[in-house]
């Protein structure tokens, strides 16, 4: 299953390759039906990393990482759309694996513009990014702040099982205001992102077995200012039941877990400039008491000098616990410098390096050295990504 | 007395016309589908519909943009509020989060009325010289 996905991958993209670009594809059904619209995109890096493995085997240098996907898109009656996307990816063998995916599969009857229903399996959205998070194509960076938008928790995190309400309310000379209001279940994977790092924070003689369905809700506010290009964002919700069992010499044990996270957002589109900013902070509180309280943040700056070329750099700090922001082995700060080519306007190509501190977001179950040192070490990422 | 009012009145009747004069944007022209219903759009209308916040016509006929990449993006600039690559990532944004739709694209002007004409629900910026032929045209207020 894992090498037919990667033929499919290897297959799209040379078929996109061999057309001479990407345009959206159009199917007709029937001269009473409108064509359903055809997307996707493939993409495949290669990440290299100094003294420590980190979003794969990288210290030797890892081309596992590649993601692709397809959509469909219909609009069968008035107000109403049909959309699915099938997704696969890989990063680092440890996530991903090339499974295939329904990222997203959804009906949608829009009321009118302040008033909106979707239903399904649908895009969560939290931020600027999570909803396109794994589109490489819509953003300047490789690598977007991993601890804002952790690559690793991507089978979980980025589409859940339920609906939403959607609008846009207009505030006059204030702008507007669009909102999300979302609620629904995750489904985590024991082989995925989150299964690993509860895997990594157990003991070694603690299975975990599986993960129940996990109910969340939530609500994305942007207020859209009455400066042009700039928006003011804000999430928040409730893991209602983040659940799973493991077993240790025999015996299982059912843990439960409330989730209440916080996300603001800042963006402003200036010329051929573009600001952002965003704070993520979440509680992981057991059932049987005590609580876990993370954070993040980033603020980055690009600009576009042509059609062809843009740069970019971040700042993002990440501490898995506020109360040891001074332990290297539970932060990390992470400087990035991007360059994105578009040689053409269906082929995409970026560099980027970065220069990190702390290793907070390494597997740190497995042989990595001396992980409280606190010295920089740097990664190399490099992708193409191919659209139509 | 009289003079001064006549003139005062005669200075908000200018004024007043100045505010509804049409918007016309750089080099372009606003063309639609012939089967929309509508013959203008106010400016923040436009913008409403190239940012996604208005995506059905009144009919419930869902709006289809098309864009003809690098002649009209100082026009598109006008409409949306958005660079032309800021656009594009808005619009890709969209599409691959299952929330819109990308925007259809053209080779040339002429394509770009072909396709606006062959697809119900179209609209599009043309530059202003072109052959609106199986379109209407939009104004812009």
């Amino acid at each position: 299953m894992k090498q037919t996905a990667h033929k499919l991958i290897l297959s799209l993209t040379a078929t996109i390759l061999a057309a001479g670009g990407a345009r959206a594809y159009d199917v007709s059904l029937s001269t009473n039906l409108p064509p359903i619209d055809f997307h996707g995109f493939a993409s495949q890096g290669f990440l290299d990393s100094s003294t420590y493995n980190y979003l794969g085997d990288t210290t030797h240098g890892s081309f596992l990482f590649t993601e692709a996907g397809v959509n469909a898109s219909l609009n069968p009656f008035p107000r109403t759309r049909i959309t699915a996307q099938a997704f696969t990816y890989d990063m680092g063998q440890d996530v991903g694996k090339y499974d295939v995916v329904l990222d997203y599969a959804s009906v949608e009857y829009t009321i009118n513009d302040q008033f909106g229903v979707r239903a399904g399996r649908i895009r969560r959205p939290e931020g600027i990014y999570n909803s396109i998070q794994d589109v490489d194509l819509a953003r300047t960076f490789v690598l977007l702040p991993q601890g804002v938008y952790d690559a690793r928790w991507r089978d979980f995190y980025v589409s859940m099982d339920g609906g939403e309400v959607f609008g846009d309310i207009s505030l006059g000379k204030s702008g507007d205001l669009s909102y999300d209001a979302f609620g629904g279940v995750f489904r985590p994977q024991v082989d995925g992102g989150l299964g690993k790092k509860i895997g990594n924070q157990v003991p070694s003689f603690v299975k975990l077995d599986s993960f129940g369905a996990d109910p969340q809700s939530g609500l994305q506010l942007w207020w859209n200012t009455p400066v042009n290009g700039f928006r003011v964002g804000a999430t928040g919700g409730y893991n209602f039941d983040l659940n799973f069992d493991t077993t240790a010499f025999g015996q299982t044990s059912l843990n439960h877990f409330t989730v209440p996270f916080v996300q603001g957002s800042v963006e402003y589109l200036w010329k051929s400039w573009t600001f952002q900013s965003e704070y993520f902070t979440y509680w992981v509180d057991p059932a049987n008491g005590g609580s876990d309280h993370d954070d993040a943040w980033y603020a980055d700056v690009a600009y576009r000098f042509n059609k062809k070329v843009e740069v970019g750099i971040y700042y993002s700090e990440n501490d898995n616990d506020v109360n040891q922001r001074a332990n290297p082995s539970q932060y990390q700060k992470d400087v990035a410098l991007a360059v994105r080519f578009d040689p053409t306007s269906w082929w995409i190509f970026k560099v980027e390096g970065h220069c990190i501190h702390g290793t907070g977001l390494v597997d740190q179950s497995s042989n990595e050295p001396n992980l409280n040192s606190g010295k920089p070490w740097y990664m190399l990422a490099v992708k193409t990504t191919i659209s139509f | 007395m009289k003079n001064t009012f006549l003139k005062l009145g005669l200075l908000c009747v200018v004024l007043t016309a100045g505010a509804w004069r049409a918007l016309a944007l750089d080099g372009a022209v606003v063309i639609a589908n012939s089967g929309v219903a509508a013959d203008s759009l106010s400016a923040d209308a436009l913008k409403d519909i190239y940012t996604a916040k208005t995506k059905y016509w009144d009919g419930g006929q869902v709006i289809i943009i098309a864009v003809l990449p690098d002649k009209t993006d100082a026009a598109l600039l006008q409409a949306s509020g958005m660079e032309a690559s800021q656009f594009k990532t808005f619009w890709q944004r969209l599409a691959f989060s299952g929330r819109g739709q990308e925007p259809k694209t053209a080779a040339d002007a002429n394509a770009l009325v072909a396709l606006v004409a062959a697809n119900k629900g179209a609209i599009a910026i043309v530059p202003t010289d072109t052959a609106l032929t199986g379109v209407k045209k939009i104004e812009i207020k």
